[in-house]
């Protein structure tokens, strides 16, 4: 069936789904404290039974332990609430349920540390270290500047969930020789390494399939202390073992995005040339590696200068260990908060200055590849925002007080490339990609790719979810990566295809093609860095204050080749929802103990249908020089809305917006005036 | 903690399912796990998300928020029940499809039984209104668009099509 119909008649096969005869369903018991020493578990499976860390695999993992490792099950000492501790299972989920109650932990508080910035000078939540200070790096050289003009300040975007209405789970079952892994993934690639390398067992013992994936944002790119402990006891038992969060454990368990500060300092001329730039980032990575904390700490750092032309700049970057989660990434995963930082700073050194944003946008743009002296290549900028200043009817909203711009630059994740396979018999196509959809409809371009490269009817074409037997090896699906490189690893296999079917039948024709038996497998390697800019506009009503209502939308992308303009329209839809959401009302938050403060999705700020706006988006004409010519989008909105939005709202209260999300309280400040 | 067990007997897409089962089972583990039916989701514990959203005697329910013996002699339409393997499919799944109302699916169903729900009671429905409908079903792909658009045309369609045949289904 094909994933239009399947969809719309309820037949997916999401992970919840998987039901195998013998199932055992799994629980865990988890962590009260944001910091405790355990004096003693009662029952249960412990870190006795499964003395094992997790691997940092996926989406800004370095792969490997490192020395925070998080440990499977804790040991002695819990870091967050919601670290598992102990596991338990039973033959249905309801007793499953009840076994969690049965399970004792004996603690002993301690002082738990929350805000990363006082974590900096606390103790080590772990024994061992000697700072909480994991990545202190600095990126540029230190300057000295006579300058006319001095802004600086500081800000915030708050931890957010990733929340896909999936939630996270697997299923995993052995049969003595394999282990069968089914998931809800980006990568059943990261999945299978993660679980070898934990594990001890060769990756060729494990087989991991993607079911279909409910949303993942970044959520689902990597290993997890669950994924663990059900392999482990799907091997002990040698009976299928099922595990599904449920939403309150992925609000307290689960990998969140964002948690960054950033301070940010520019020095300038009176004229509004910008001489310097420097900043200080830091990352709250949460108790443990294995997120995207280390890493997203230095890649916020090099990206600060935005789409600017700044000669001199020196940055700071620190990723601080907390008792909360650990960071993992979220869409746009710190490329969001790079743009917020620089652009929310040039949106005050424009009020300094009284001169015009975009005006000072343009002044700043380079007309020339850049490379920044915090490390990254900055494409000519210039034009796209004249262009992006038109098309977006800058002129003509920007006066009116409620509105406003940004630029931003997305860094897509192309760098190690990405495989794909395509299979020719009895006449029908089937293709595999080495990173997996889980709403960006690969299905879709794929097709397009294929029908355009092999002439044959779309219709007798079909899309495979991952499967890492179906493919050598593969990467996953983030970053804005999979129609860059995915693309082009599929547009090879293709061309290779076709070069095959044409020395065998001395020319190409699809009979040919469709007659015979093909399978051809592709690893597109690609070493670097791509990137493509965007800009986003936005207005505001505040006429109900507290409450916002966001009435224009738009954006301009450049999005490369667009495969398919109505799908990509569909992910500037979702992700600009997703970036108002993050100034407007998202938030993870917790108290001073560590204890979380959100327990509902509702209360995690997901945005309703009667809350947001209709999205526009129109696309700069451009051309990747990649076989699929595609640019990534995925994450331009997330990069682009919320500064836009903050400063829509900025101009219509008169309140600085430094904070994601806006508190309530700041807000009424707006009111009173 | 074993409950006592109670029978409990759900007409689900015109088929009785009966089953002896704990009272604390809630009418979306009947239908998941004593059904089979998976087209309904869980997404969340608090009743906010909507993706469990089924017809229960004609109204739209979270089948999270209703015990299973609470649904007891009750009609239920999931999402499997709106068009038969084969069969033609729904104006609303049409639209679904046509518009893209979807990218990873899984609150598909929720919001195809959450428009049918509103489609019955109401036509000719302007944007707000059925983003109003909507504020009970959460979607993190899509930013609505798609979905209010799908809706949109799943309204024309159906009123040009209903003179000619009967395409409501009635739980
Ligand atoms: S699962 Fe029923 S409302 Fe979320
Ligand atoms: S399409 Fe993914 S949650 Fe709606």
């Amino acid at each position: 069936m094909n994933l239009d119909e399947k969809f719309v008649k309820g037949r997916g096969q999401f992970v919840g789904d998987i039901s195998l005869p013998n199932t055992l369903y799994l629980n865990f018991v988890r962590s009260n404290y944001a910091r405790a020493r355990i004096v003693k578990v009662y029952g249960g499976i412990t870190h006795k039974d499964v003395a094992l860390k997790v691997s940092s695999v996926g989406e800004g993992g370095e792969g490997g332990f490192g020395s925070i490792a998080h440990p499977v099950l804790a040991s002695n000492f819990v870091a967050y609430v919601g670290q598992p501790i102990a596991a338990v299972y039973a033959e249905d989920p309801y007793t499953s349920e009840d076994l969690i109650d049965s399970v004792q932990v004996d603690y002993e508080p301690l002082k738990a540390v929350v805000d990363p910035e006082k974590a900096i000078d606390f103790e080590p939540i772990h024994p061992g270290l000697k700072s909480n200070v994991v990545v202190d790096r600095y990126f540029g050289n230190d300057f000295e500047i006579d300058a006319d003009i001095v802004v600086e300040d500081r800000f915030v975007n708050n931890r957010i969930a990733t929340d896909p209405i999936e939630p996270r789970g697997i299923v995993c079952n052995y049969d003595g020789k394999r282990l069968t892994v089914w998931t809800s993934t980006q990568s059943v690639f990261s999945i299978r390494g993660g679980l070898s390398e934990v594990l001890g067992i060769p990756e060729s013992d494990i087989h991991v399939i993607q079911t279909d994936t409910g949303g993942a944002f970044g959520l689902k790119g990597g290993m997890y202390p669950e994924y663990i402990v059900a392999s482990y006891l799907a091997m002990k038992e040698r009976r299928p073992v099922k595990w599904i969060e449920t939403r309150r454990e992925h609000l307290m368990a689960s990998r969140p995005g964002r948690g960054v500060i950033g301070k940010i300092k520019l020095f300038a001329d009176r004229k509004g040339y910008i001489q310097g730039l420097k900043g200080d980032v830091i990352v709250d990575n949460g108790a443990y590696s294995g997120g995207s904390g280390e890493f997203s700490s230095m890649f916020v750092a090099r990206q600060l200068a935005g789409v600017y032309k700044i000669e001199r700049a020196y940055v700071r970057a620190r990723a601080v260990l907390t008792d909360k989660v650990p960071q993992g990434p979220y869409r746009g995963a710190g490329r969001p908060e790079a743009m917020f930082f620089i652009e929310r700073i040039i949106d005050r050194l424009a009020d300094e200055l009284n001169m015009d944003p975009l005006a000072l946008r343009l002044k700043n743009a380079t007309t020339e590849n850049y490379k920044s002296p915090l490390g990254y290549q900055i494409e000519p900028s210039r034009n796209f925002i004249e262009k992006a200043g038109e098309v977006l009817e800058y002129q003509k909203y920007y006066p009116r007080g409620n509105c406003g711009f940004s630029v931003g630059i997305l860094y897509h994740a192309t760098s190690g490339g990405e495989s794909a396979r395509i299979r020719v018999k009895d006449g029908k196509v089937t293709f595999w990609l080495g990173g997996n959809a889980h709403g960006q409809r690969h299905d879709v371009w794929g097709k397009m790719l294929i029908q355009e490269e092999l002439g044959v009817d779309q219709s007798i074409i079909e899309f495979m979810n991952g499967d890492s037997d179906a493919l050598e090896s593969g990467i996953g699906t983030w970053g804005s990566r999979s129609a860059m490189v995915g693309g082009s690893a599929l547009v090879m296999a293709a061309r290779k295809l076709k070069k095959k079917v044409e020395e065998a039948n001395g020319e190409y024709s699809t009979t040919a093609l469709l007659s015979g038996e093909w399978d051809e497998y592709e690893y597109f390697d690609y070493d670097k860095t791509e990137s493509s800019l965007c800009a986003n506009l936005v207005t505001v009503n505040i006429s109900d204050l507290p409450k916002i209502r966001v009435e224009k939308c738009r954006a301009y992308y450049d999005a490369g080749r667009v495969l398919d303009p109505v799908y990509a329209a569909g992910q500037n839809a979702g992700g600009s929802a997703e970036g108002i959401g993050q100034v407007l009302t998202e938030s993870l938050s917790f108290n001073d103990e560590g204890q979380p403060l959100i327990a509902s999705i509702a209360d995690a700020g997901v945005l309703t249908a009667d809350l947001l706006p209709r999205f526009e988006v129109k696309f700069y004409k451009s051309e990747s020089t990649l076989p699929s010519r595609a640019k990534g989008i995925g994450e331009a909105p997330t990069i682009g809305v919320p500064t836009a939005l903050s400063r829509a709202i900025e101009r219509a209260t008169g309140l600085r917006i430094r904070e994601t999300p806006l508190s309530m309280e700041y807000l009424m400040k707006a009111i009173k005036n | 903690m074993k409950m006592e067990k109670h029978r409990v007997s759900i007409n689900v897409n015109g088929k009785d399912y009966s089953e002896e089962i704990e009272p604390r089972t809630l009418l979306v583990t009947f239908l998941r796990d004593i059904a089979g039916l998976t087209g309904t989701h869980i997404g969340c514990d608090t009743s906010n998300c909507g993706a469990c959203t089924v017809i229960m005697n004609g109204r739209a329910v979270k089948s999270c928020t209703v015990l299973a013996v609470q649904a007891n002699g009750s009609n239920v339409l999931t999402i499997e029940g709106l068009s038969k393997d084969g069969d033609k499919l729904h104006p609303i799944q049409k639209a679904f499809i046509e518009k893209k109302g979807y990218q990873c699916g899984y609150c598909t169903s929720g919001m195809i039984l959450t428009a049918l729900a509103l489609l019955n009671r109401k036509r000719n429905l302007t944007e707000d209104e059925i983003r109003e409908a909507l504020s009970g079903n959460l979607c993190r792909c899509t930013g609505y668009d798609s979905i209010i658009d799908s809706i949109m045309l799943a309204d024309s369609e159906m009123a040009k099509t209903e003179k000619e045949e009967e395409i409501f289904v009635e739980a």
